[in-house]
């Protein structure tokens, strides 16, 4: 018998009785310390990726984050009730620090993405005079827009840095995650200052028109609790 | 499905648009790409030949299509 567990918690001491957990299991809560992870008895050593198992634990972690900010657990950790009692034992003074931070706040996702037809603009056509001169033509035509987007990427970072500056409590940027993303970012918001964060965004749409954004939240703060990763960047361990 | 948080609203040439599919993926990036590891590895199956492209790529791809589904409706 495995746990699967979903978040960790303070200050709660029931879970919503109408949620369900994945494949349907039943979601009860269990004491760690002064901590409460939500958690299901399954009987499988692998969750199956499904549209269903997925929702289900979003909705799990959803109905605690309504009374209170958990940390989130990323879909389908299963382990043994005394391994995760070890681990948060273990990990006590890092999962207080981390609830601290997170504390009354939630998660705004945002995502810039470039103009479908923006490539053209920073094409430079050179005649070509052989195959030689045109490979050379179109890899410095590559290597010029490739330069031209990650300083406009910066830019538009720095941007919407200062846009909504004094609002968030963190924030995480990853620049041109991918060939038309031009940032996706997580702002850790605190609870209170919602709506102004909501009103400077659409006030920052409105400003830079030319740019697409996807806007997403609020989210428990899925971005901001993985311990085990900072400990990785904190060591160059990769 | 209804939509887990308040509003997914892609912005772009003064228009707005909404699209359950991304509430879905957004959904999938945050429960499947982010969360704390408390376990060595994450052991998941992956069953449903629909979820298969999960994560940011596919969340990217999707956006593609969406805008070029609103420039063909302006040009339209």
């Amino acid at each position: 018998m495995k746990l699967y567990v979903y978040c960790l918690a303070e200050a709660i001491e029931t879970s919503a009785e109408t949620v369900r957990g994945v494949s349907g299991a039943p979601v009860r809560l269990l004491k760690i310390d002064d901590l409460a992870a939500l958690v299901s008895d399954v009987e499988t050593d692998v969750v199956q990726v499904s549209r269903e198992n997925v929702l289900d634990h979003a909705g799990v972690v959803r109905s605690v984050f309504d009374r209170t900010t958990p940390l989130p657990l990323r879909f389908g950790t299963l382990v043994t009730e005394q391994q995760l009692r070890s681990y948060v034992t273990t990990h006590k003074p890092a999962l207080a620090a981390k609830l601290a931070h997170v504390r009354d706040c939630v998660e705004m996702s945002v995502k810039i993405i470039w103009e479908v037809s923006r490539d053209d603009q920073h094409e430079q056509r050179v005649p070509a005079q052989g195959p030689g001169t045109a490979f050379l033509a179109e890899k410095r035509s590559e290597i010029l827009g490739d330069e031209i987007r990650a300083e406009e990427a910066k830019e538009i970072s720095a941007w919407l840095h200062q846009s909504i500056s004094g609002l968030t409590r963190d924030e995480q940027v990853n620049l041109r995650p991918s060939e038309r993303l031009v940032l996706a970012a997580a702002h850790l918001i605190e609870r209170a200052k919602l709506r102004q964060y909501r009103e400077k965004m659409a006030e920052s749409r409105e400003n830079r028109p030319e740019l697409h954004f996807l806007l997403s939240g609020p989210w428990p703060p899925y971005s901001f609790v993985n311990i085990g990763l900072e400990f990785k960047t904190q060591f160059g361990v990769s | 499905m209804s939509s887990p948080f308040d509003q997914v609203i892609i912005t772009g040439d003064g228009e707005e648009w909404e699209e359950s599919d991304l509430s879905l993926l957004e959904t999938l990036d945050h429960v499947l790409n982010r969360g704390l590891v408390i376990a060595g590895e994450i052991t998941i199956s992956v069953a449903d030949i629909d979820l298969i492209f999960v994560g940011l790529n596919v969340l990217v791809s999707s956006v593609e299509t969406a805008h070029e589904v609103m420039r063909k409706r302006q040009t339209e």
